[in-house]
């Protein structure tokens, strides 16, 4: 690749939908990501944000030039407009989730209100450790349907490897790991009582079946 | 909590809540959906404007304080940014650029997918208030708006009791969405 060829040539190959998709799920969880970052007070949380947006700034690209290839007559370029608008929306969300991060760079003692805005907001932030005698402890996040049984997103996950940000369905949990998860309060109280072992995980036939 | 503090809240969930209805407002291309996005924009230009007037006063009487006011206002425009963004995204359907198979599949294979559905005069969700069901910790879909008798209610409240007829439209994760609509559908009997 020449140095001046900006956009990545993987993301070229996407299709317009493809492209789409990934900006729309980009734009969700990286705003939820910065506002745990700053909860927490954690840099590596504020880098993993920084890299989404660089992210997105390359698919926003790749975009641009699927669409303009595509546009081929006024009603296309019309539809196509239409994208292209949303593809913009998307990467703003994630400039903004950018701002957001930029306050760690504020001592925490002048941002005391931000982690109880956190608190206070519908969507809260909280992490919770999973103990050895949970049912989810050995089981992976697609199995158990965490986000389908408690309403529940987990943003990030540290096990004995580190941290993941935004991990997959594939992964598996393990007692000891901690989840930080973004959802309502009532979810979150169902999730703990899971996570500690003091009510059963409720497993989804179906679920488990389509799992492997 | 003070003043400015659960203006900076009201302006924080309600930006989410836009993104949320935005979306929405795409998947089904309906513009009724997408102008309450631009009203609730609308709303959050008072608010960014109120929360503004009010930092630069408290900012004259307490100038010791003024590193924190700038975190208040940086963040401010961060929220309004998210807003704006999502605004712009339910213009897309305003101007009626929005009728585009790619759109709408996007959507619905994202990992957020949002569902409508419809209660039956059988399911168990007929007649029970939002706080009751729980359905967002339950099956992991979150109700967002109920299309009543033509008219929308957007994001009800937990005392909101759902009757038959009611169209739901909630987002969440795609593996929830069959539950949810079984449980609308009736076919479903246990939450």
């Amino acid at each position: 690749m020449s140095e001046d060829d900006y956009v990545d040539l993987d993301r070229i190959d996407m299709t317009v939908q493809e492209l789409l998709t990934e900006m729309k799920d980009i734009s969700e969880v990286i705003v939820d990501l910065a506002y745990a970052s700053l909860m927490y007070n954690s840099r590596e949380m504020a880098m993993r944000v920084n890299e989404l947006e660089d992210e997105m700034e390359e698919l926003k690209y790749a975009m641009r030039v699927k669409a303009l290839m595509a546009a081929r007559t006024r009603e296309d370029a019309k539809q196509l407009s239409g994208i292209l608008q949303i593809a913009s929306a998307a990467d703003r969300i994630s400039h903004a989730a950018g701002e957001i991060v930029e306050l760690l760079d504020v001592a925490p003692e002048k941002r005391p209100f931000i982690t109880n805005l956190i608190n206070e907001s519908d969507e809260k932030i909280r992490m919770i450790r999973i103990s050895p005698s949970s049912d989810m402890a050995g089981n992976t996040i697609g199995k158990l349907g965490v986000e389908a049984n408690t309403g529940m997103k987990i943003i990030a996950l540290k096990n004995r490897y580190g941290w993941t940000y935004d991990p997959d369905d594939n992964v598996k949990l393990r007692a000891g790991d901690d989840i930080i998860v973004s959802g309502t309060e009532d979810g979150g109280n169902r999730l703990s009582e899971f996570a500690s072992g003091r009510i059963p995980w409720e497993f989804d036939e179906e679920r488990s079946g389509e799992d492997e | 909590m003070n003043k400015i503090e659960s203006m900076l809240l009201e302006l924080k969930d309600t930006s989410e809540f836009m993104i949320d209805l935005a979306y929405s407002s795409l998947l089904y291309n309906n513009s009724e959906i997408a102008e309450e996005v631009e009203f609730l924009e609308r709303k959050m230009d008072d608010l960014s404007a109120d929360i503004q007037e009010a930092i630069v006063n408290l900012g004259m009487q307490q100038p010791q304080e003024i590193a924190k006011f700038s975190v208040i206002l940086r963040l401010q425009m961060a929220i309004e940014d998210i807003a704006n963004a999502a605004a712009s995204i339910a213009d897309v359907v305003l101007r009626g650029l929005g009728d585009h198979p790619v759109i709408q599949m996007s959507i619905q294979e994202s990992e957020v997918t949002i569902e409508k559905a419809l209660i039956a005069p059988n399911s168990i969700l007929k007649d029970k208030s939002l706080g009751e069901l729980r359905l967002g910790s339950h099956c992991g879909m979150y109700v967002i708006a109920i299309k009543r008798d033509d008219m929308f209610i957007y994001n009800p409240g937990r005392d909101e009791v759902l009757r038959e007829g009611d169209v739901l439209i909630a987002n969440g994760p795609d593996d929830a969405a069959d539950f949810f609509i079984g449980l609308a559908d009736g076919s479903e009997k246990e939450l």
